[in-house]
């Protein structure tokens, strides 16, 4: 059981060769795409949903940060549909790697502070020191803020690895559990199974929240430094 | 967040000018000062000689 929990982590593997290109580029072709103007149903609420998100998400931005539009807009469809097929049994999720999630988080946050040290330098170089510290604390803090700093990129992507990890090998174990205690006690084994429900739905709604969570942080960071 | 404050609402005299943390230049200053006095340290340390023992006739 033990090698059963933790093979469905494991970087998958096509006749000796990897796939993990093929999977991370499937969740765009459940996207349709079309050059008319008025589409059909499910490309007008397509289209719908992502002008919300947009709306909500870039309002807050000056018209610099707004050129990043398109970078968080996919980076947002793209942890969602990833994290939502992951729910699915039997499939990888990419975004249970730590290095997929840090490939998405360090280039992120990167580009927003060398953004920012670029275009607003003693504003974001004073950001190291909040406005009002006592003078004692002065060198300790700049010290703190540097650390903070460098640990933001770190967070995100431990944030999203171990929020999608834990809820799918607390869904294996509890499925593990619901299968062992079938046999032994039906009634245990139902309010597993009702557990396991309702993880199922948190699953869904954590699958959302952590994509969510993840782009608007990285819009912060971004609204910081422009 | 509070948005960029003006500098002249604060009015400081001698190094308190330069070096403070309620205006943008003040703050910009202490932590470059701060930044260049740890990279100053780190570098004393990489680059100075290393002492070898004197070698015991014997």
């Amino acid at each position: 059981m033990n090698e059963n929990l933790f093979t469905s982590f494991s970087t998958p593997t096509l006749m000796g060769l990897p796939i993990i290109i093929m999977i991370i580029a499937f969740p765009a072709l459940l996207y349709p795409t079309s050059n008319r103007l008025i589409s059909n149903r499910i490309r007008t609420l397509q289209q719908y949903l992502i002008n919300l998100i947009l709306k909500q998400m870039m309002a807050i931005h000056s018209p610099k940060g707004r050129t990043w539009s398109l970078m968080l807009m996919s980076l947002i469809i793209f942890i969602a549909s990833t994290n939502l097929l992951g729910l699915l049994p039997h499939t990888f999720t990419p975004t249970t790697q730590l290095s997929i999630n840090l490939g998405l988080a360090i280039p992120l946050w990167a580009g927003a502070v060398i953004l920012g040290f670029r275009y607003k330098f003693k504003t974001s170089v004073s950001h190291f020191l909040p406005q009002g510290t006592p003078i004692l604390l002065i060198p300790m803090l700049i010290i703190i803020e540097t650390i903070s700093l460098f640990i933001q990129p770190m967070a995100l992507a431990v944030r999203l690895t171990a929020n999608i990890t834990a809820g799918h090998l607390l869904m294996h174990l509890i499925g593990a559990a619901t299968l062992a205690l079938f046999s032994i006690s039906t009634s245990t084994a139902l309010i597993t199974f009702i557990i396991l429900l309702l993880l199922t739905i948190l699953e869904f709604a954590v699958a959302l929240i952590q994509a969510y969570v993840f782009t608007l942080l990285v819009s912060l960071y971004l609204h910081d430094n422009t | 967040m509070a948005g960029p404050e003006a500098d002249s609402q604060f009015q400081f005299t001698g190094i308190k000018k330069y070096f403070n943390s309620y205006t943008l230049t003040g703050r910009m200053n202490c932590v470059l000062t701060t930044c260049g006095g740890i990279a100053q340290l780190v570098l004393y340390f990489k680059l100075r000689p290393k002492k070898t023992p004197a070698v015991k006739a014997s």
